[in-house]
């Protein structure tokens, strides 16, 4: 998959940054204004895709391997897996407890700030690296459809 | 009435997956439905003259720690909301199976129409 022209390029190449430094803005964001994990997992994601349709298929594999990818991809399913299992074990709670809003920081004044809200913004990490790994992994799966046709028709 | 517009969105989805002989415009009818009942979901939690469900510091009393009570009268309802974002992205994950099954036809039978497809193969 070629790349296109050198205008393309160079606009993209500044462009990009800017996409991805908006999707973890909305992931870091996600306990105080609306967005999260998903919408912040799926901008990064798009951030990959402008690389893929302006530099070729080709130089995305270079920036971000298959085989990283996939273990970004597993990496953000055990640390969200990480966060649920410490709630059961810190403390007297139950599975995806919020045990650091709970048990260590209940009555200071420290509430919509960037570092509140406990187990939140660990989930919302994890859950950006699942979903931005799976759908780069999944345009780039996509995208080396290559229209041979197999065998003969009958009819 | 807008519940009656959103039945109608659902329809022309239905319309569209039942009657196309094209596979690529069955899939878009596919995803047409789909948006039509996450539209619904959010619509469903809609209050009229209602604000957005968002708490900053100006509403939150510092004694007692309890939410202003004009908050809690003039607030949309968030929980339709935080679901049908975890929806939208479970059709996006389908609408790569859906496009991938068309790909992989398509290499074996030539052509996306559906009355040509007769005998399994490959």
């Amino acid at each position: 998959m070629k790349g296109m022209t050198i205008i393309v390029k160079t606009i993209s190449s500044w462009v990009k940054v800017l996409i991805f430094l908006f999707g973890i803005y909305i992931i870091l964001f996600g306990h105080l204004t609306p967005g999260g994990g998903f919408a912040g997992g799926v901008i990064l994601a798009s951030s990959y895709v402008l690389l893929m349709l302006a530099f070729g298929r080709e130089f995305a594999e270079e920036n971000l391997s298959l085989p990283v990818a996939s273990k970004l991809d597993c990496v953000g399913a055990l640390l969200f897996a990480a966060v649920a299992l410490c709630g059961l074990l810190y403390g007297a709670g139950s599975f995806f407890w919020n045990f650091i809003h709970q048990k260590y920081l209940v009555g200071t004044d420290y509430e919509f700030n960037l570092l509140s809200a406990g187990t939140i913004p660990l989930s919302n990490i994890a859950i950006g690296l699942k979903v931005a790994a799976s759908l780069f992994l999944v345009v780039f799966a996509l995208s080396m459809f290559r229209p041979e046709i197999s065998g003969n028709k009958e009819d | 009435m807008l519940y009656a517009l959103c039945f109608l969105l659902f329809m022309i989805g239905l319309y569209c997956a039942v009657i196309k002989k094209n596979m690529v415009k069955i899939v878009i009818g596919i995803m047409v439905m789909e948006y039509a009942v996450n539209l619904f979901l959010i619509m469903l939690g809609y209050r009229f003259g209602g604000i957005a469900p968002i708490v900053d510091k100006g509403q939150l009393d510092l004694e007692t720690g309890q939410i202003a009570a004009g908050f809690l009268n003039s607030s949309v309802d968030p929980l339709p909301q935080a679901l049908v974002l975890t929806a939208i992205v479970i059709s996006l994950g389908s609408l790569a199976l859906m496009i991938s099954i068309c790909i992989r036809t398509y290499e074996k039978y030539g052509t996306f129409d559906i009355t040509q497809i007769r005998r399994l193969k490959g």
